[in-house]
């Protein structure tokens, strides 16, 4: 059987339908047994003609990372279209409105742009949406019937996945979608002579298991849900936003409450709150936010109070670039804020593992009464993968507080130094359970206290905690290696593991003799893991979304010697192909 | 002469605190200068949980930074210290998480109303049914002296050697305009008089702010003393049942010395039932 792997761009106007096509496209390759990953880039403005584009790859295979170039580019919009085609690939395939509304000269129609080699398809989008609705709102679904005529892929399935989409809307606005789409089908059909080898004739994908379609910030909300959380509060920020949305119509359903605040500084100590009250709590929040959290991050550590925080990291500094993704709070997460403050930062490597890091998280907290921070970033929370459907939690993360026991009761001190550093805690209304807690240095009964002696011990007790914390997160993913020693081993967190293990792969392919390390656990880090693996390795590589290097400056002060770093900012996903030519040049 | 056995002291001493409110204080000796107004606070607050029978192991009294901060040591409670004017938004979210528990959040003058000022707007249009002391004694002591947001125009304090350039908040007006749902101011030296109304704003369903006039016996001895407020303290006689938001703002603009409840709004759903409400 032969191999689809594609990238697939939609491009166009905000409100011509180009999201809606991605995902339609999407959604059907996911029903048809394909690999799944896409994400949408749109302007940061509410209103106005900005560039939508809609970005797939499908593959009869695993998928680690979108995709840097583009095999086939749909152009709903002539001029954003033309600066798109700088990542269609050599050879590749466009498809063009060959009669827009408004006829443009050569130099502003994306024909006339387009390299020479590559393969034009024109197909009279506004003219055939007008014939099978009368008007040309129905573009995006020409386009799509065009390039399924194109490419031999089944349309009558297709028009279902139409129909499934616009499923809630009136009948007149379905036939309009469906007409328009085959209007498009047919027209392709009878009118262009393929000359691209682009085909799925043949192409025929094991029945797989059900998939959820799903993307990190969805996910987030299902896993804590699933995870037993009972208290969420936030403050609107992109591109966090959407898991307090979907909180506040599934958080009530779950027996939980959610609190919209007045900042970020209120939402983590409401979080605080409730986490004293013995109950699961979360917020999540982008850069701005995360830096006004910080002032509490410190008093959930110093007081033992579990909370969670996820950060979907945007452009920064400041304000910076809010529908950009990049991977730049690292130094913030793992080493911000004031004192000697141990926390536990998870970052998700994929979609389906932001699922994970939110049971673990929410568990670590409430075993280890500590802070939490769970680095998303925009292309996780908002990229689209089909997973498996994740399996629910067992009871032993859905409870892990450490309750005192009776005798422990007796004269109880709420924060006893135990081989484990862990204290057992009396939740509010426990006859018998109460302390004092607070921000200032304290004595095992929570009581405050200045002396030398008594800061180190507490000190040591609050890192000691960390130490175990290793021994339950998820070993790091560390490719096999084909002798002692490989040539180039790649180290990655975050979004950019995908397209770093990917690179590895392709790297062996052409005889690169690589391998890869990511871990989603990032504080404590595995450090004698990550030194065992540096030992086996000639040059050390270390690709990620930020300009300094943060995790490559980390990494170093463990391994103990200069890596390679390969650094973007474009406020696009990390490209296993641009690692892959890192590798070469190395 | 028998000698009395310390066994025997110990044991009747156990059964007085048992009876009484006695059983409310921790063991912790407070911090306080000697003098301060906050102790008369203190007891009024044991009292009214006396009277109001609660179970300690369900009272949590959340406090941010200040004197008024050590509040909870001296409580026998689940005593939550936290951050610089923060102890609305950790109470709020107790509460929220815990409806099951009486929670009682505090903060001095410039705790709650200079860097925690934000936060009293939101938590007064909620109407989370937590219960706020604002210990005012319009300066802050644990610094030292320095001009907070209740601080008079011109009085002369350790950051404005010359005179504060700074009018001073209303914190009465400030609670009504933000729609606190019960209203009322105590006297640190009136404890009968805090115990009720403390008492009052614990019963009160929705989000009680109290305003306790107290002085600080060491970084003012111009201003807010106690001969001043003994002298001037009087009892306001509004009838909280009227609920009438013109007489309470005209007290509030006219009485700074008056003391009482100002205004009660019972018919008004916390933030609870609120979710209850919409959620039927």
């Amino acid at each position: 059987m032969k191999d689809i792997d594609l990238v697939i761009e939609i491009c166009g106007s905000a409100g011509e339908g180009t999201i809606s096509a991605g995902e339609i496209l999407s959604r059907f390759m996911s029903g048809q047994g394909f690999e799944i990953m896409s994400f949408d880039s749109y302007p940061a403005e509410i209103r106005g003609f900005g560039k939508c584009v809609a970005h797939t790859r499908l593959s009869s295979n695993c998928i680690y990372s979108p995709g840097k170039l583009v095999d086939v580019l749909i152009s709903l919009n002539d001029g954003h279209s033309i600066s798109q085609l700088s990542t269609l690939k050599k050879g590749g395939i466009l498809v063009y409105d060959s009669a827009p509304l408004k006829p443009h000269g050569e130099d502003k129609s994306v024909l006339g742009w387009a390299e020479p080699g590559t393969v034009t398809y024109g197909v009279p989008l506004t003219m055939l949406a007008n014939r099978a609705a009368g008007n040309s709102r129905g573009r995006n679904m020409v386009a799509l019937g065009a390039v399924v005529a194109l490419f031999h892929m089944d349309g009558q399935s297709f028009t279902q996945s139409i129909q499934a989409r616009y499923a809630k809307k009136k009948q007149v606005i379905i036939d309009a979608n469906v007409n328009s789409f085959l209007e498009g089908f047919n027209w392709t059909k009878k009118h262009i002579e393929k000359t691209d080898s682009i085909s799925f004739d043949g192409v025929i994908m094991p029945a797989g298991r059900e998939k959820l379609i799903i993307n990190g910030n969805q996910l987030v909300v299902r896993a804590a849900l699933d995870a037993n959380l009972k208290f969420y509060a936030g403050y609107p920020i992109t591109p966090a936003t959407k898991i307090m949305e979907i909180l506040s119509k599934e958080l009530p359903k779950n027996g939980g409450t959610l609190l919209q605040t007045e900042d970020e500084i209120a939402a983590i100590g409401a979080v605080i709150g409730a986490g004293f009250g013995g109950v699961r709590a979360m917020t999540a929040t982008s850069g701005p936010g995360f830096a006004l959290m910080t002032e509490f991050t410190g008093l959930s550590v110093m007081a033992e109070v579990p909370a969670v925080i996820i950060n979907s990291q945007r452009g920064g500094p400041s304000t910076g670039i809010p529908t950009k993704t990049e991977q730049s709070d690292f130094n913030a997460a793992v080493l911000g804020g004031t004192g000697d403050c141990p926390r536990i930062v998870l970052a998700p490597i994929d979609t389906f593992s932001c699922y994970q890091a939110t049971v673990l998280g929410l568990y670590l907290a409430e075993k280890y009464q500590t802070l939490v921070v769970i680095l998303l970033d925009f292309f996780l929370s908002n990229s689209i993968r089909n997973i498996d459907i994740p399996v629910k939690p067992s009871q032993v993360f859905l409870d892990s507080n450490i309750a005192p026991t009776k005798a422990e009761l007796e004269n109880y001190q709420r924060y006893k130094v135990t081989p484990n550093g862990i204290s057992p805690r009396a939740i509010p209304g426990t006859p018998g359970g109460i302390f004092f807690s607070t921000g200032l240095e304290h004595d095992e009964f929570g009581k405050p206290d200045y002396s030398d002696k008594g800061h180190l011990k507490m000190t040591q007790k609050r890192f000691d905690k960390h130490s175990f914390v290793l021994e339950e997160a998820p070993a790091p993913q560390i490719s096999d290696f084909t002798g002692d020693m490989a040539d180039i081993g790649v180290i990655s967190w975050g979004s950019s593991a995908g397209a770093a293990q990917e690179a590895v792969m392709l790297a062996r392919k052409d005889g690169i003799d690589a391998v890869s390390f990511s871990s989603m656990i990032l504080s404590p880090f595995p450090e004698k893991a990550l030194v065992a693996f540096a030992d086996k390795c000639k040059k050390i590589l270390v690709p990620e979304l930020n300009y300094s290097g943060q995790f490559a400056n980390f990494a170093v002060h463990i391994i103990k010697r200069p890596v390679e770093r390969l650094n973007y900012i474009t406020g696009r996903p990390m490209a296993s192909e641009d690692i892959l030519e890192k590798m070469r040049q190395m | 002469m028998e000698t009395i056995k310390s066994d025997y002291l110990d044991e009747k001493l156990t059964q007085v605190r048992d009876m009484d409110f006695l059983r409310y204080r921790s063991g912790d000796l407070p911090t306080w200068c000697p003098g301060c107004g906050y102790f008369g606070i203190m007891d009024a607050f044991y009292k009214s949980c006396r009277e109001l029978e609660l179970k300690s192991e369900n009272i949590c009294t959340v406090s941010g930074i200040g004197c008024s901060g050590r509040t909870p040591i001296f409580i026998n409670s689940y005593g939550f210290h936290t951050l610089h004017g923060r102890s609305i938004p950790v109470a709020s979210g107790l509460k929220l998480a815990r409806e099951d528990l009486s929670v009682f959040a505090v903060a001095g003058d410039g705790d709650a109303l200079g860097i925690g000022g934000g936060h009293l707007p939101h938590v007064a249009r909620k109407n989370i049914d937590i219960t706020f002391i604002l210990f005012d004694n319009s300066i802050y002591g644990l610094t030292k002296g320095q001009s907070s947001s209740t601080t008079p125009y011109e009085m002369k304090t350790n950051s404005h050697p010359v005179g504060n350039p700074d009018g001073p908040l209303n914190p009465i007006r400030l609670a009504l305009s933000y729609g606190a749902s019960f209203v009322a101011r105590g006297f640190a030296g009136d404890p009968g008089g805090m115990k009720d109304i403390i008492k009052q704003g614990t019963l009160h369903n929705g989000f009680s702010f109290i305003q306790i006039l107290t002085p600080c016996v060491t970084f003012d001895k111009t201003n807010r003393t106690w001969k001043n407020l003994k002298e001037n303290v009087y009892n306001l006689g509004l009838d909280p049942e009227e609920n009438n938001m013109e007489n309470a703002m005209r007290a509030a603009e006219n009485e700074p010395f008056g003391v009482g409840i100002f205004f009660q709004d019972k018919n008004r759903l916390s933030y609870h039932d609120t979710l209850r409400h919409l959620n039927r």
